[in-house]
C-alpha cells in the first residue's frame, strides 16, 4: 500500500521531525527501518493468531453480531442498570472466592476465621467490606433495574419470559443475602437467620419440612451453617450464573426496548453518529 | 395484545432499531462507565464504612439481645410487627410475601395491553408507585423500631432514674414510648404526663386494668422514680 | 445401479427384497426407503430406532437417578431422622421456687460448641395457683418465642416474658397476653434423678396448655390449626 507522499521538504530542526517519526522511511535512507519492520510483523502475527482462533471456533461471526448489533434510538443511561447489576454480581463472586479461601464454615471456628480475615489477612478488611456493601449495592441496583423495566413497559410482548427470568433472579439474590448473612456467625447473623428459617416453617403442611430441610433438623445446629454455606457458595451462584446467561441471551436476541415515549417515524433521516 | 397490536409493535421496534447506534462502542461505553461508578461506590463504602463491626459470637442463650434482620428485609420485619392478631400471622409470614412474588412474576400475563408509556398506563403506574411507597415506608418504620427495653425520651435530668426503672420493668413490652416499645396491648405513653397527674399514674400502677401487671411490689424509691418519670412525659 | 451395501434399498426391478430384520416383504411401510423421520439415515429400520431410543432414555434415566437420588436423600436425611432424647442436669430441687423463674443453660445440640446451647427458665410447680401442677413437679419454659423464634426474657418486675422483636408478651404460665405470638411458650419435659432436676425433650402447648409434639414458632395449635402443621419425625419423643 503506497504511503501518502510528503512533498514539502522539512528543515532538520527539532520540532520539524514529527513526520519522520510517523514515517521513518522518510529519514532518507530509502530502506524500511527496523521499527517499521517490527511493527508490520507484529500486526501480521496478531492477525494470524486471531485468524487461527477464528478458523477453529467461528467466533468472529458471533462476536460481530453481538458487538455491533444496533440498540434502538433513545437508549439512555437508565439502560445501564442491568449490566451494572451483573457487574455488582461479578464483584461479589470475586470477593466471595477470596473470602472462601480463608473462611471456615464450622460453628465453632466461623467467627474466628472472619476475625482472622478482618484483622490479619492482607486487604482482608477491604475485601470483606466490599463483599458486604456489594450485597447492598446489588440489591439496590436490582430493584432500580426492575423499576426501570416496569415503568418502561419492557416486560410486555415479546419479552415476557425475560421478565419471569428476572424475577427469579431477584428472588435468588435475596436468598443469597439471607444465606450469606449467617456465615460470620455473630449474634446478629445467628438470630436473623433463626427468625428467617422459622418464618419458612409457617407455610401450611410443607412449611415444617422445609424449615427442617434448611436447618438440617428440628433445632438449629452445626449442620445448619454448613448447609447454608453450600447453598450460598455453590447452589445459588450456579443458578444465578445460568439464569444470567439466559437473561442476556434473551436481551441480545430480542433487543432492548426503546424508551416508550419515542415514536417510530420512517420519514426522519438517520441521525448523524455522535460519540 | 391482539395479533395486530403485536405486529404493529414489531414494526415500530424495527424502525427504531434501525435508527439506533451499534452496541459497541456506544452502549458499551455507558455500561463501562456505570461499572466503574458501581465499583467506586462499593470500594468507597468499604473504605469509609468499614467491614462492619462483628458483634459478639453467636449466643443462643442470650436473654438481652434484640435481633434485627438486614436492612432490605426491614419491610417484612415491620409487617410482622404490624400484624398482631395470631390468626393473621401466617398472612404476614408467608401470605403477603408469596402473593407479592407471584404477582410480580406473572405481571406480563395479566397486563397485556400494548401501551408502554407510563403516563398512559394509569393502573400500572399507580400500583407501581404505591408498592414502592409502601415498601419504603415499612422499611423506614422497621429501621426505627427500637427494642422494648431501650426506652429513651427527652426528660429533665432529675427524673432520668425513672427511665432505668422503665427499662427494667418491661413497660415497653406493651406500651409505646416515642420510637421504642410496642404498640399494644397498652396505650402509648409518650405524653401520658399531660393526661394523668402523678396520683393518677400511681393509682394505675397499683390497680391496673386488663392484662397489665401490678407494680405495688416495687421498692418505694423505684416506684416514686417511675411515677415522676412518667408524669414528666408531656 | 449396483447394490453398495447389504441394506441399500432396491428400486423397482431389483431381484431380492431388502433385508429389514423381521422378514417382512419390502412393500411394508417399515422398509428403509420410506422412513422420513428427522435424523434418520439410509437403511435404518423402525424397530432398530425404537430400540435405541428406548435404550438411550432408560440408560440415561438410570444414570441420572443414580446421581440425583443419593444426593437428594443426603440432603433430606435430617428431615426424617429422629433425634434421641437426652436429659440434662440443671440443678438441685431446692434451688427452684414456685413464685419466680431462674434461667439455666442447657445443651440442645451436641458437638457444635456454643451454638448448640439454649436458655431455659425453671420454676417449681404451684398447685395452689395452677391446680394441674404438683409441688414436686418442675416447669421448664423455653426462651424461644412462639411467633418467630426470637429470645424472650423474663422481666421479674412485670411478671411477664417479653420478646424484643415484634411485640410478643407472655404471662407467668407462658400464655400469650399481647402481641402476635400464636401459642404459649414451649416447655421441656422435666424429671428428678439422683437428686438433680433434669430437663428433657421439648414439647409445644396450645392455648389450653395441652401437650403437643414440638412445633416450629409461628404454627398455632388450637382447633384445626394442628392439622395444618403436622407432627414431624425429626423431633425426639417427649412421652
Amino acid at each position: 500500500m503506497a504511503r501518502r507522499p510528503k512533498t514539502r521538504p522539512k528543515l532538520p530542526l527539532p520540532g520539524n521531525n514529527r513526520d519522520a517519526w510517523k514515517d521513518p522511511a522518510q529519514e532518507g535512507n530509502g530502506q524500511v527501518s527496523m521499527r517499521e519492520q517490527v511493527k508490520e510483523q507484529t500486526i501480521e502475527a496478531g492477525t494470524g493468531i486471531v485468524g487461527w482462533v477464528d478458523e477453529r471456533t467461528g467466533a468472529s461471526g458471533f462476536l460481530r453480531g453481538f458487538l455491533f448489533r444496533k440498540v434502538p434510538k433513545g437508549t439512555n443511561w437508565f439502560y445501564t442498570l442491568g449490566s451494572a447489576t451483573m457487574f455488582a454480581f461479578l464483584s461479589q463472586a470475586v470477593t466471595g472466592v477470596f473470602l472462601a479461601m480463608y473462611y471456615t464454615p464450622s460453628p465453632t471456628h466461623a467467627y474466628d476465621s472472619v476475625q482472622h480475615i478482618t484483622n490479619d489477612v492482607f486487604l482482608g478488611e477491604l475485601v470483606r467490606g466490599m463483599h458486604r456493601w456489594g450485597a447492598t449495592v446489588m440489591i439496590v441496583l436490582i430493584f432500580l433495574h426492575m423499576g426501570r423495566t416496569f415503568f418502561f413497559g419492557a416486560y410486555k410482548y415479546p419479552r415476557e419470559l425475560n421478565w419471569v427470568v428476572g424475577v427469579v433472579l431477584l428472588i435468588l439474590t435475596m436468598a443469597m443475602g439471607l444465606t450469606g448473612y449467617l456465615l460470620p456467625f455473630d449474634n446478629r447473623s445467628f438470630w436473623a437467620t433463626v427468625v428467617a428459617v422459622n418464618i419458612t416453617g409457617t407455610g401450611p403442611i410443607l412449611g415444617p419440612y422445609l424449615a427442617d430441610f434448611l436447618r438440617a433438623g428440628s433445632e438449629f445446629g452445626g449442620d445448619t451453617l454448613t448447609r447454608f454455606y453450600a447453598i450460598h457458595m455453590l447452589v445459588i451462584p450456579g443458578l444465578i450464573a445460568a439464569l444470567i446467561g439466559v437473561h442476556i441471551y434473551l436481551v441480545t436476541k430480542l433487543g432492548t426496548t426503546a424508551p416508550p415515549w419515542l415514536k417510530a417515524e420512517l420519514k426522519e433521516p438517520l441521525e448523524r453518529e455522535r460519540v | 395484545m391482539k395479533r395486530a397490536e403485536k405486529a404493529q409493535y414489531l414494526r415500530e421496534y424495527q424502525i427504531l432499531k434501525e435508527q439506533g447506534k451499534p452496541f459497541f462502542p456506544y452502549a458499551v461505553l455507558k455500561d463501562s462507565v456505570m461499572a466503574c461508578i458501581v465499583l467506586a461506590v462499593i470500594i468507597g463504602m468499604a473504605v469509609v464504612l468499614g467491614a462492619g463491626e462483628l458483634q459478639n459470637k453467636a449466643d443462643p442463650t442470650t436473654t438481652t439481645y434484640t435481633p434485627r434482620p438486614e436492612w432490605y428485609f426491614y419491610f417484612l420485619f415491620e409487617l410482622l410487627r404490624v400484624i398482631k392478631p395470631p390468626e393473621l400471622v401466617i398472612l404476614a409470614t408467608v401470605g403477603i410475601p408469596t402473593l407479592l412474588m407471584v404477582g410480580v412474576a406473572l405481571l406480563p400475563f395479566y397486563d397485556r395491553g400494548p401501551e408502554r408509556r407510563p403516563e398512559r398506563r394509569p393502573i400500572a403506574t399507580t400500583l407501581g408507585v404505591a408498592a414502592i411507597a409502601m415498601m419504603a415506608w415499612l422499611t423506614y418504620l422497621g429501621a426505627h423500631a427500637e427494642a422494648p427495653d431501650k426506652v429513651h425520651m427527652n426528660v429533665p435530668a432529675a427524673v432520668q432514674k425513672g427511665e432505668v426503672v422503665v427499662n427494667q420493668s418491661g413497660c415497653g413490652a406493651c406500651h409505646k414510648f416515642g420510637e421504642a416499645g410496642n404498640h399494644g396491648p397498652g396505650p402509648e405513653l409518650s405524653h401520658i404526663g399531660a393526661r394523668l397527674g402523678p396520683d393518677g399514674i400511681a393509682r394505675t400502677l397499683r390497680n391496673p386494668a386488663g392484662v397489665m401487671p401490678n407494680y405495688s411490689a416495687l421498692p418505694p424509691e423505684k416506684f416514686d422514680a417511675l411515677v415522676n418519670y412518667l408524669a414528666s412525659l408531656r | 445401479m449396483a447394490n453398495e451395501g447389504a441394506e441399500k434399498p432396491g428400486s423397482g426391478g431389483n431381484g431380492s427384497p431388502p433385508p429389514n430384520g423381521d422378514g417382512r416383504p419390502s412393500s411394508e411401510p417399515f422398509a428403509p426407503q420410506t422412513m422420513k423421520m428427522a435424523g434418520s439415515y439410509e437403511g435404518e429400520t423402525m424397530t432398530r430406532r425404537a430400540l435405541f431410543s428406548g435404550g438411550a432414555m432408560a440408560a440415561g434415566g438410570i444414570a441420572g437417578a443414580a446421581i440425583i437420588l443419593p444426593a437428594i436423600g443426603f440432603a433430606l436425611g435430617p428431615v426424617f431422622e429422629q433425634k434421641e432424647a437426652t436429659w440434662k442436669d440443671v440443678g438441685a430441687p431446692g434451688d427452684f421456687r414456685a413464685d419466680g423463674y431462674l434461667p439455666r443453660t442447657i445443651t440442645l445440640t451436641e458437638n457444635v460448641g456454643d451454638a448448640g446451647l439454649t436458655t431455659v427458665y425453671l420454676r417449681r410447680g404451684n398447685p395452689v395457683a395452677f391446680p394441674r401442677e404438683r409441688r414436686d413437679e418442675f416447669i421448664a419454659i423455653s426462651t424461644r418465642c412462639a411467633h418467630a423464634g426470637c429470645p424472650v426474657r423474663w422481666v421479674n418486675a412485670a411478671r411477664r416474658f417479653v420478646c424484643p422483636c415484634h411485640g410478643g408478651v407472655y404471662d407467668f404460665e407462658g400464655k400469650v397476653v399481647g402481641g402476635p405470638p400464636v401459642r404459649p411458650l414451649d416447655r421441656f419435659v422435666t424429671r428428678v434423678r439422683n437428686g438433680q432436676v433434669q430437663v428433657g425433650p421439648r414439647y409445644s402447648v396450645n392455648s389450653q396448655l395441652e401437650r403437643f409434639s414440638p412445633r416450629d414458632p409461628g404454627e398455632p395449635l388450637d382447633g384445626l390449626w394442628q392439622y395444618l402443621y403436622p407432627k414431624r419425625v425429626s423431633t425426639p419423643d417427649f412421652n
